[in-house]
């Protein structure tokens, strides 16, 4: 009813937050003393998890660089872009005008690191995120390429969606697929990827697109059950998920329901009730609990106050040392950064090597693991 | 297009349209009755449908004790409950709707501001409710635990009544007709209407207009307490800025109705229900808003009033 003024007062409230950041950040990057790492993800709103989940990783990775007693101490600040394009156009502004800040470590969403390259390229700002995987993003002929302050050490859609789709069929003979998407900038093209190795290994029988926010699926529910289908991909995030898998049981399907990394997050469960028991995730990450020694999540867990580390705490992990890295190497001003992200070979915390193409991503791809939802718990499976 | 579905699916489709319509007919009904007697769009009735969902979740959760993964209810006990959810909402909203009338609209009124100034203090209220509860909520989304088992009557060409979808019809079918009755025979509801055919003649017959306006307040948040309730038992979720959409459409189906109407807004509200369910299943879900638009403009284009609308629009059955 109010839309306008709403967004009135949201950019109102992000330019006082932003100039607050600037009033509020720690010593200049000039002095040399300490630097700034900003995490930008959704860290309240429906998608909240995803971004609740990660910056665990960063803030361990700083703890232990700066328990070194290094030269220069690392501070973290977070912005939250609620995994919303608009909010994080309004909040990149600011976090980039902070001179504090040398790097972000983000962002979570594909949508808003779309909206936030224009401050962030003005700016020279490096981005490294842990989960954005919109293929655009990195594609070198897409108008909205975050090139070349954009990288991320997650693999793109272009790997995920293939094998959310096999994933999703796995042990199903003749599949017949439904795909549905969100409408976003994540959702709409990780469906739409799923496709082709759908067609390659059954039939598709439907797909349908439904704006992030919708309360009512039952109409879709409807088509679904109408159709025949036994498989359903759904390429959005967590909360819509919920509601959309709620309303297909409810209605009567009993087919295989699968997702993507948006709604791989540990509320999932929680929000979906009986409607996510059996639901088939992907992600291309590696849990971090499993490389973690126990001393290292009894650390962890000391530090963070988490007991099981949420879903890319392992890619945000990464990401954060790759900056450190280049500070310790001396690197403190963003262009030094944007250098040394741009050229070097960084080391994974489970022994992979990162080093970036010219357009962010990390060569050689990443593996997508398959997850499976039992007793309201997401478990790694195998690999998607 | 696709028209197998609809034909495959027509009852599935109506019913579940059905169901839809009228928890939005039902909110509706706040803004018609507002708007019938102070010729005002209450902007704040989005958020008083959005707090209602969250005093169905505070009472189920916090003050039954229900938690997330309680088991259904059943007999005595699930009736007992959903009853008294029911009533803590409609009662809640109520309450709301009445000092949001006392803030937003009173005392301007009484100071002979401008009518633009109400509106701007309605949607202020509006703003303020919402961003309160997103403070309050984290901007988290919330889940209610399910109480109400999905089970089923049966099916009719594959429609499925189910408990759930049932309640969600027969509940507001109850409400309107309550309503209806109300505002046309007893002396309160013959205030409204007198009120909102000519609030000077009003004044000189001895009704008291500012009881008369709080009354109808008052009403709009009963039913829009009573909506909340059946949205948050069939969708068992809510979050901060759930009311941004149902307010949209439910302002559509009173607008598409004939705002002031009562019966407008309850047939529009079904009317937008039945249309987004169809509109969704032939064209595809990313069509829906587009069609329910493309389709209120030929309407208005043709029926200014809307549906049920007069040259001189009026709070009547």
């Amino acid at each position: 009813m109010n839309k306008k003024i709403v967004s009135g007062l949201a950019i109102a409230a992000a330019a006082t937050l932003a100039l607050g950041v600037v009033a509020t950040s720690p010593a200049s990057a000039a002095a040399k003393k300490s630097v700034t790492l900003a995490f930008q993800g959704p860290l309240t709103g429906g998608d909240a998890q995803l971004g609740q989940d990660q910056i665990p990783g960063a803030i361990y990775a700083i703890a232990l660089y700066n328990a070194k007693n290094p030269a220069v101490k690392v501070e973290l600040i977070k912005a939250d872009s609620q995994c919303d394009g608009t909010v994080a156009a309004n909040i990149a502004p600011g976090v980039a005008a902070n001179k504090a800040v040398i790097g972000v470590i983000g962002t979570s969403c594909s949508g808003e690191a779309r909206n936030s390259f224009p401050a962030y390229r003005a700016a020279g700002l490096t981005m490294i995120a842990p989960s954005a995987s919109a293929v655009s993003l990195t594609d070198p002929k897409a108008p909205d390429r975050g090139f070349p302050i954009f990288h991320r050490v997650v693999a793109h859609d272009g790997f995920q969606a293939p094998a959310l789709a096999r994933y999703a069929a796995k042990g199903v003979t003749n599949p017949k697929y439904y795909v549905i998407d969100d409408m976003t900038t994540y959702g709409g093209p990780l469906a739409k990827g799923t496709l082709p190795t759908a067609k390659k290994l059954g039939t598709v029988v439907g797909t349908d697109s439904v704006a992030k926010g919708t309360a009512d699926y039952t109409s879709v529910a409807s088509k679904v059950k109408a159709s025949g289908a036994n498989v359903v991909i759904y390429g959005g995030y967590t909360t819509d998920a919920a509601k959309l898998f709620k309303a297909l049981r409810d209605g009567g399907y009993t087919g295989i329901l699968a997702s993507g990394d948006g709604t791989n997050t540990s509320d999932f469960p929680g929000l979906a009730g009986k409607a996510a028991e059996g639901v088939r995730l992907t992600a291309a990450d590696v849990p971090f609990d499993s490389i973690l020694t126990k001393a290292q999540l009894a650390e962890f867990t000391k530090i963070t106050g988490i007991k099981v580390p949420g879903l890319y705490s392992t890619t945000a992990f990464n990401a954060t040392n790759i900056f450190l890295d280049c500070i310790s190497q001396g690197k403190l001003t963003r262009s030094a950064i944007q250098l040394c992200v741009n050229s070097g070979t960084f080391k994974g915390v489970g022994g992979d090597v990162i080093k970036f193409n010219r357009y962010g991503d990390i060569i050689g791809g990443a593996p997508v693991g398959g997850y499976l939802v039992k007793d309201g718990v997401i478990n790694y499976d195998a690999v998607a | 297009m696709n028209f197998s579905v609809v034909t495959s699916q027509f009852w599935s489709l109506a019913l579940q349209g059905l169901a839809l319509g009228l928890i939005y007919a039902l909110v509706s009904l706040g803004y018609t009755m507002v708007y019938g007697v102070l010729r005002l769009i209450n902007f704040a009735n989005s958020e008083v449908f959005m707090f209602g969902t969250f005093a169905t979740l505070y009472i189920e959760v916090h003050f039954l004790g229900y938690d997330i993964g309680a088991p259904s209810l059943h007999g005595f006990k699930l009736v007992y409950t959903l009853a008294f959810a029911l009533l803590a909402s409609m009662l809640a909203c109520a309450i709301l709707a009445i000092i949001v009338e006392l803030v937003a609209y009173r005392r301007l009124r009484a100071r002979g501001a401008n009518r633009l100034a109400s509106l701007i203090s309605a949607i202020g209220v509006s703003i303020f409710l919402l961003e309160g509860m997103r403070m309050i909520t984290i901007s988290r989304p919330m889940t209610t635990p399910r109480l109400l088992d999905k089970w089923s009557f049966g099916e009719f060409h594959g429609a499925n009544f189910r408990i759930d979808t049932v309640l969600t019809i027969v509940a507001p079918i109850i409400i309107f007709v309550v309503l209806d009755q109300f505002v046309t025979r007893s002396r309160l509801g013959k205030s409204i209407r007198a009120v909102s055919m000519s609030e000077e003649n009003s004044k000189l017959m001895g009704i008291n207009i500012n009881r008369v306006i709080t009354l109808t307040f008052c009403i709009g948040g009963l039913t829009t307490g009573a909506a909340a309730f059946l949205y948050t038992t069939v969708y068992e979720n809510t979050i901060f800025n759930v009311g941004f959409n149902m307010g949209i459409a439910a302002f559509t189906a009173a607008v598409l109705g004939g705002i002031g109407n009562l019966r407008g807004a309850f047939f529009g509200g079904i009317a937008l229900g039945m249309l987004e369910q169809f509109a969704s299943a032939m064209l595809g879900s990313q069509w829906k808003a587009v069609t329910v638009f493309a389709v209120l403009v030929v309407v208005l284009l043709f029926k200014p009033n809307g549906l049920f609308g007069e040259a001189v629009q009026q709070t009547r059955t």
